[in-house]
């Protein structure tokens, strides 16, 4: 189970992505309006996984995955957004996000994003064990 | 579609919103839309819409877009987006506002890109106009504007642009 901070200005699509991390059995590590509010979060709360979607009023949310990269390189981060263009991918992805999810989101297209977080995340969780039962023996 | 008046306005911007504005209330929302065959005119004034949201574009080109709906219209689309959850009487008017800025800010995403050479146009986040009633055309701005008509009620699609981003036959200019 990830336990996930949404990140959207939009309280219908923060509502609505929540319900989805509930149904697909996830946590909710709580939620933000803006990229301050999210850097703000992400320091408080240490989430597995952020969605975070990139027009925002104050703070978007590409700039705030560079802010959050500084301090943070252990939570993966799935970039939400209306715009479709290849840029914008490249331009989330060299910012630090992990996946990229194109409007409208439904349970189903974020079960598939987080499914592939979820496996990678499992892999570096299998590896930490591992690590860790090599240093008890 | 009928485009009676040409113009990159209507072309570049209007144009591929009334498709995507029509694929994404069929196909996502799904909700009728009466005729797929929309007229855009280019009007002196416009009526808003009493639900209406705006954002605009940024860069190179920076255009104006409204989008506006009846209010049965609007309910079936806030409908539509809460999928059959049920929200307090108290919160109605907040879910309201935030559909309305989302799917605007979901179509003009899906449906833009910079005419000039294709990236990605900027979008500023969607606000909510709450007491305008028209738009008016100005000397230095132009005004494209169609109507989508569905089964529970009228879309209205504006896009105002500086007239100083047009060269004389109306195509964007580079700056």
């Amino acid at each position: 189970m990830l336990n996930i901070l949404v990140v959207d200005d939009s309280l219908i699509i923060r509502k609505n992505i929540k319900k989805y991390i509930t149904n697909l059995g996830h946590s909710i590590a709580g939620e933000a309006k803006n990229g301050t509010m999210a850097i703000e979060k992400c320091k408080e709360l240490k989430p597995d996984l952020i969605t975070m979607d990139i027009t925002m009023p104050d703070m978007d949310g590409i700039t705030a995955v560079k802010k959050i990269r500084e301090f943070n390189t252990k939570s993966n981060i799935i970039m939400i957004t209306s715009h479709g263009q290849e840029e914008m991918v490249v331009s989330s992805l060299k910012a630090g996000a992990q996946g990229y999810l194109l409007k409208p989101i439904n349970e189903e297209k974020l079960s598939q994003a987080i499914g592939n977080i979820y496996e990678e995340y499992t892999e570096d969780l299998d590896d930490e064990l591992l690590d860790d039962d090599l240093l008890d023996d | 579609m009928n485009i009676e008046e040409t113009s990159s306005l209507e072309h570049d911007i209007l144009s591929p919103l009334i498709q995507r504005s029509i694929s994404f209330l069929k196909d996502d929302l799904e909700i009728d839309v009466i005729s797929e065959n929309i007229d855009i005119i280019s009007p002196k004034k416009v009526k808003l819409k009493k639900n209406t949201a705006m954002l605009g574009t940024g860069g190179s080109v920076q255009v104006l877009i409204t989008m506006g709906y009846d209010d049965k219209l609007l309910d079936k689309v806030v409908e539509a987006f809460l999928e059959g959850e049920e929200v307090e009487e108290d919160e109605l008017e907040e879910i309201q506002e935030s559909v309305s800025c989302e799917v605007v800010n979901t179509i003009v995403g899906n449906a833009l890109k910079n005419p000039l050479d294709g990236t990605t146009l900027g979008i500023t986040p969607p606000i909510l106009i709450s007491e305008a009633k028209s738009l008016f055309k100005q000397k230095s701005s132009h005004i494209a504007a169609a109507t989508i008509k569905t089964e529970f009620g009228e879309m209205l699609l504006t896009a105002v642009g500086p007239k100083e981003l047009f060269s004389d036959t109306l195509n964007f200019k580079e700056l």
